[in-house]
């Protein structure tokens, strides 16, 4: 809740290194590829980044604009591994909405 | 497709083309969207996988399928297009594919000439025939008797002679020690037939039965047991028996041991046989005098390559023969060059004459029936006692093999088509002209067309003689190998 304080016109400032970080990797599956007609891309993030962090972070690193950012956490599945539940970890979802004109070629990589 | 014609130089056909970048593209979407139907990505169900994903990862590795296919594809649009019959397989060479511009490639080849047979009707041939005389028969006859030949006991004791038949134990020694396989019991030796060591059969002539003889023989040098060979033996022989040959009558006793009815039936078969060898040869020898005529006639150009191939593939036989020293002498006194020049055009002939045969054939709608093949390949499986099955599998699997046997079965058809166009008069001639004749006739016309030396003349033509015969069952690689030859030729013209 904490963040959701934070004025909204307040620009984020990043490292180059931890830009990288939050962008872990780009998600390729059917969903994303619906998102990607509306001008949308998807990226798996840490769980502590924040929206204003991710869209700096794309628009850093990618060179683009953006224009809005969603994101959700997922739960891990619990699994069961030789009979003991185990729990493959949480993960948060980002998408990314940008700003008319721009692009991302998520399948070729940084 | 844009295609232009670079060169036209007698068979060869050289051309240029060029297939622009949207028809490769979508003839590889087309590719990929087949592709997509059933491949498997994660984070997709089968068959929803995104065109343009599918094309980054796996648009390299089908863009040389698709690019084969479709430089095969309008290769040989281009030869229908155009009607030409390729001799051998084009050679193809991808110029240029830059990512996303046009595929530009060259193709060379090499056409089946232009072909207009002669009008088989001028032809004119000879088929020598024979009529069998009675002595022959006889002669033959005579032969079988001889080898049903038994021998019966003297009637009256005499010493043995030379043709009689001994009955005899004997036990070799050398230096008085008994050698393995030298003894035996109740041999029967014939005087005289040379069956047994030199010098051995000599000494038991004048013997009576009962005698007891030591023979003493020399092994020669080269006898194949190289512990004997050379050395002194000392053999003591028992005569138990003499027996006088009796010549077999020719009456029908003779054919029922033969399994005939009587006399008559057997100089009926004797005779059928003979008759049939002769039938063979006089073929032989008019198919042999067809080919020449053909070959006399017709002078079209021969693709380059296909007398190449089949230059390589005497050359090789000649090469395999000369290692193992069964070059012949006239060929092993030529120089290398001379006996390349000799084989060249050898395989020039074949061609042509190949290609000659296989257009009438076409021409004339001359098909190898199922039928026919498979009573060739029955015929040849009898080969093989005891194996017949596996020789029957053996062709069904591989079509190659059918193939050659069906080679000569069409060659021959394509003969008899011929032959039967043309005029052919018959020549009675005795049977030792037909046989003799054989080795002569042919060189004739050969002339005009063998060219170098008049001693590698006789030589090309004897060679040529058996390679044309194929139906010579005598030499059983040469056909072969022509065979295949053929095969590939006509697969390739068809």
């Amino acid at each position: 809740m904490s963040s959701g304080a934070r004025p909204k016109s307040q620009p984020v400032k990043l490292s180059q290194g931890r830009m990288y970080d939050i962008i872990r990797a780009p998600v390729v599956t059917e969903k994303s590829t619906m998102g990607s007609e509306h001008n949308q891309v998807t990226f798996r993030v840490p769980l502590d980044a924040t929206k204003p962090e991710i869209k700096a972070a794309v628009e850093g690193v990618f060179k683009v604009k953006v224009k809005a950012v969603n994101t959700l956490r997922q739960d891990g599945k619990v699994k069961r591994f030789r009979g003991r539940p185990g729990r493959r970890p949480d993960y948060k979802k980002a998408m990314v909405t940008l700003a008319e004109g721009n692009s991302i070629d998520v399948t070729t990589g940084v | 497709m844009q295609v232009t014609e670079t060169t036209a130089d007698g068979l060869k056909r050289e051309f240029k083309v060029v297939i622009p970048a949207s028809d490769v593209q979508e003839k590889m979407d087309h590719r990929l969207q087949e592709l997509g139907k059933t491949i498997r990505m994660p984070g997709f169900r089968p068959g929803k996988v995104p065109l343009q994903l599918l094309k980054q990862r796996f648009g390299q590795s089908i863009m040389g399928e698709i690019i084969e296919r479709t430089v095969t594809d309008s290769s040989t649009q281009v030869m229908t297009e155009r009607n030409l019959r390729p001799a051998v397989q084009p050679k193809i060479e991808i110029v240029s594919f830059p990512e996303g511009a046009d595929l530009e490639y060259s193709m060379a080849l090499e056409v089946v000439p232009e072909i207009t047979p002669m009008d088989f009707s001028t032809l004119e041939l000879e088929r020598l025939t024979v009529d069998i005389p009675d002595s022959e028969i006889d002669e033959a006859l005579q032969r079988l008797a001889q080898r049903q030949r038994k021998s019966e006991p003297l009637a009256t004791p005499r010493p043995a002679q030379n043709g009689d038949v001994v009955v005899i134990d004997f036990t070799g020694r050398i230096d008085g020690v008994e050698f393995p396989g030298g003894a035996a019991t109740d041999h029967y030796l014939e005087l005289g037939s040379g069956s047994l060591i030199p010098g051995f059969e000599e000494q038991l002539v004048g013997a009576n039965a009962g005698d007891q003889v030591t023979v003493t023989v020399t092994f020669p040098e080269d006898y194949p047991n190289k512990e004997l060979a050379g050395k002194e033996a000392a053999f003591d022989v028992t005569i138990k028996e003499i027996r006088e040959p009796v010549a077999a009558t020719i009456d029908d006793e003779l054919a029922k041991s033969f399994g005939l009815e009587d006399l008559a039936a057997m100089r009926g078969s004797v005779r059928e046989q003979i008759e049939k060898e002769y039938g063979g040869v006089s073929r032989g020898k008019l198919k042999r005098q067809l080919l020449d005529a053909l070959a006399a006639e017709h002078d079209f150009e021969v693709p380059a390559g296909m007398v190449e191939a089949e230059f390589e593939g005497i050359w090789r036989q000649i090469e395999s023969d000369r290692e193992q020293g069964r070059l012949d002498e006239e060929d092993a006194a030529k120089s290398e060059d001379d006996l390349k020049a000799d084989y060249r055009a050898i395989a020039e002939r074949r061609v042509r004459l190949g290609l000659l045969l296989s257009e009438v054939g076409r021409l004339n709608n001359i098909q190898v029936s199922n039928d026919e093949l498979t009573r060739a390949i029955l015929a040849e499986a009898r080969r093989y006692p005891g194996q017949e099955r596996k020789v029957m599998e053996f062709y069904q699997k591989s079509p190659e093999a059918l193939a050659q046997v069906r080679a000569p079965l069409y060659e021959d058809k394509v003969i008899d088509y011929i032959l039967e166009l043309a005029k052919v008069s018959d020549r009675k001639v005795e049977p030792a002209t037909l046989l003799e004749e054989s080795s002569e006739a042919p060189s004739g016309d050969e002339a005009k067309k063998a060219k170098p030396k008049a001693k590698a003349k006789a030589k090309t033509t004897a060679k040529r003689k058996k390679a044309d015969d194929s139906d010579s069952a005598e030499d059983e690689a040469k056909p072969k190998a022509k065979a295949k030859a053929k095969v590939t030729k006509k697969a390739e013209s068809e």
